[in-house]
C-alpha cells in the first residue's frame, strides 16, 4: 500500500532543502503550504477547544451568563477594523495588559529575581570547609557581567577591567548557546535525513 | 557547476558526510550525565499510578529532535505504570503529542481513558497554566477526542495540581519557563523537562537554582536516557552522525578562520 503521507512529506522536505542552493519557486511553495496549514490547523483547533468548549457550549448550553463579559470584550477587539469605533478596542487591550501585568509582575520578581539572586549568592565555602570554586565563578561572572551593563560611569580603570572580564563571561555564554544551537539544528538535519534515506527513499534500514 | 558558491560545497560536504555515517549504522556509546540520572531517578522513584502531566510544548519542525526525547520519557513513564495526562500549549504540538502517546501507550498495552488521556490544546499558555492550578476540568471541559472530563475514568478525582505528582514539559522553546514560574513556583508542583538542545542554556539557571527538578536536552539527552532504559532509539542512532557533523562544523570554522586571516594578511577584504 502506498504511504501518501510519507511521499508528500519527502517531497516537501526536498523542496525546502532546495533553498540551500538558492531561493526558488519550489521552496516558496513548500513554505506557503507550511504557513497555510499551520494557521488553518491552529484556527480549527482554537475554534473547537476554546471558543466552542469554553465559551459557546457553557454560554448557550448551560446559560452561564457571566461568559457574556469575555464574549463582549473579545468582540470589541474587532472594532479596530472600523476606524470610527476603533477606540473601543482599547478596553479589552487594557484588561489584557492589566491582568497580564498583575499576574506576571509578582511571579517575575519571585522566580526571575529573588530565586536567581539567592542561587547566585551561594556560600563560597562548602560544608567541608573547602572553597566552592563553582560558586565563586558564578559570583564573579554575575558581578562582572552586571558591571559591563552599567553605563552610568565610563568603563575605565578598575571598572573597565571588571567590565572587560564580564565580556569574557558573555562570550563563554554566547559560545555555549551557539554550540547547543548548532547541536539542535544538526539534530533536525539528521532526523530529516534519516527520514529521507530510510522512510522515503528506502536506501538505508 | 560554475554557479556553485563555497557555501554550497560546505552544505554538500555536510550532507554527504552525514549520509555516509548514517549508512554505517554504528552505535556510539554515550556516558550518562548526572542530569539524566536525576530525571530518570525521579520518574523511577514515583509510586505506581502516580499522575504526570505531559505537556507537548513544541512546533512540528522540531520533531526530529523532540520525538526521541519524548519517546524515551513516555516509555519510562508507561513502563512504571504511571497515569499520564497529555496536553499541549502549542497548537502544532497537539496532534504530535496525541499520536506519540497513543503509539507508545499501545506498545505498553495501556488503555486510553484508564491509563492515559489527552486533553488537547489551550491557547494563552500562562492563563491555561494558572487556570489548571485552580481547576483542570474547568480549563479542559473535554478531552482531545471530545469526551467530557467527568466521563473519563482516569480523571476521576483529579481537580488541580495537588492531585498530580509532576509536570513533564517537552519543549523546543521557552514554554517550560512558564511551567516553572507559574505552576512550579505558585502551586509548588515539581517540573521536569525534555528540551531541544538550543534551549539548554536558557534552563540551566532554573536547574541550578532548584526551580526545576531535572531535564534532558537534545538528542544527546535522549541517547543517554535510552541507554538507561536499555534500548537503542532515535537518540542513540543519531549520536555518531551528530558527532561527525559537529567535527565537520569545527573543521569548517577553522578553515574559515585560516582563510580569513590569510586574506587579511594579504590585504584582501
Amino acid at each position: 500500500m502506498i504511504d501518501w503521507g510519507t511521499i508528500v512529506a519527502g517531497i516537501l522536505t526536498l523542496a525546502v532543502l532546495t533553498f540551500l542552493y538558492r531561493d526558488n519557486p519550489l521552496y516558496k511553495m513548500a513554505e506557503s503550504i507550511l504557513i497555510g496549514i499551520s494557521i488553518g490547523y491552529t484556527l480549527v483547533i482554537v475554534w473547537q477547544t476554546t471558543l466552542v468548549d469554553l465559551l459557546f457550549d457553557p454560554l448557550f448550553g448551560d446559560s452561564r451568563l457571566s461568559l457574556l463579559i469575555p464574549l463582549i470584550l473579545g468582540l470589541l477587539m474587532f472594532s479596530r477594523f472600523l476606524s470610527k469605533y476603533s477606540f473601543l478596542s482599547k478596553i479589552p487591550i487594557a484588561v489584557m495588559i492589566g491582568s497580564g501585568a498583575g499576574v506576571a509582575i509578582p511571579v517575575m520578581i519571585e522566580a526571575r529575581t529573588m530565586k536567581q539572586i539567592s542561587a547566585t549568592v551561594a556560600p563560597l565555602v562548602s560544608s567541608s570547609g573547602m572553597p566552592d570554586i563553582s560558586a565563586l565563578v558564578v559570583l564573579v561572572g554575575v558581578i562582572s557581567t552586571l558591571i559591563y551593563f552599567y553605563f552610568s560611569r565610563e568603563h575605565k580603570g578598575f571598572i573597565g577591567r571588571i567590565a572587560n572580564l564580564g565580556t569574557y563571561f558573555l562570550m563563554i555564554f554566547f559560545g555555549a548557546t551557539f554550540g547547543y544551537t548548532v547541536m539542535s539544528r544538526m539534530s533536525t538535519l539528521i532526523g530529516r535525513m534519516e527520514f529521507i534515506l530510510t522512510d522515503f527513499l528506502h536506501l538505508t534500514q | 557547476m560554475k554557479n556553485l558558491l563555497p557555501r554550497h560545497y560546505v552544505f554538500l560536504g555536510l550532507f554527504v558526510l552525514t549520509a555516509l555515517v548514517m549508512s554505517l549504522n554504528i552505535k556510539l556509546d554515550v556516558e550518562v550525565s548526572e542530569n539524566t540520572k536525576r530525571l530518570y531517578g525521579f520518574i523511577d522513584s514515583l509510586p505506581e499510578n502516580s499522575y504526570l502531566i505531559v505537556s507537548f510544548d513544541h512546533e512540528a519542525s522540531s520533531i526530529p529532535e523532540i520525538k526521541p526525547i519524548a519517546t524515551a520519557l513516555l516509555k519510562h513513564a508507561f513502563s512504571k505504570g504511571h497515569k499520564l495526562i497529555g496536553l499541549s500549549l502549542f497548537s502544532e504540538g497537539t496532534l504530535i503529542g496525541y499520536r506519540l502517546m497513543s503509539e507508545i501507550g499501545r506498545e505498553y498495552d495501556r488503555k486510553y481513558g484508564q491509563d492515559y488521556v489527552y486533553l488537547g490544546f489551550k491557547p494563552q499558555y500562562i492563563a491555561a497554566i494558572l487556570s489548571m492550578g485552580e481547576s483542570i476540568p474547568k480549563t479542559f471541559p473535554k478531552d482531545y477526542l471530545g469526551n467530557k472530563y467527568s466521563d473519563i475514568p482516569i480523571l476521576s478525582g483529579i481537580e488541580n495540581y495537588d492531585d498530580v505528582s509532576a509536570v513533564l514539559s517537552i519543549a523546543d522553546g521557552s514554554l517550560t519557563t512558564h511551567w516553572i514560574e507559574y505552576a512550579g513556583m505558585r502551586y509548588n508542583i515539581a517540573v521536569v523537562a525534555g528540551v531541544a538542545a538550543a534551549m539548554v542554556t536558557t534552563y540551566d539557571p532554573y536547574l541550578e537554582a532548584g526551580q526545576m527538578h531535572s531535564m534532558i536536552g537534545g538528542l544527546r539527552g535522549a541517547a543517554e536516557y535510552e541507554k538507561m532504559l536499555g534500548y537503542d532509539g532515535g537518540g542513540a542512532r543519531a549520536m555518531l552522525a551528530q558527532t561527525t557533523a559537529h567535527l565537520y562544523v569545527i573543521l569548517m570554522i577553522i578553515i574559515g578562520n585560516v582563510i580569513y586571516f590569510r586574506n587579511r594578511k594579504k590585504g584582501i577584504s
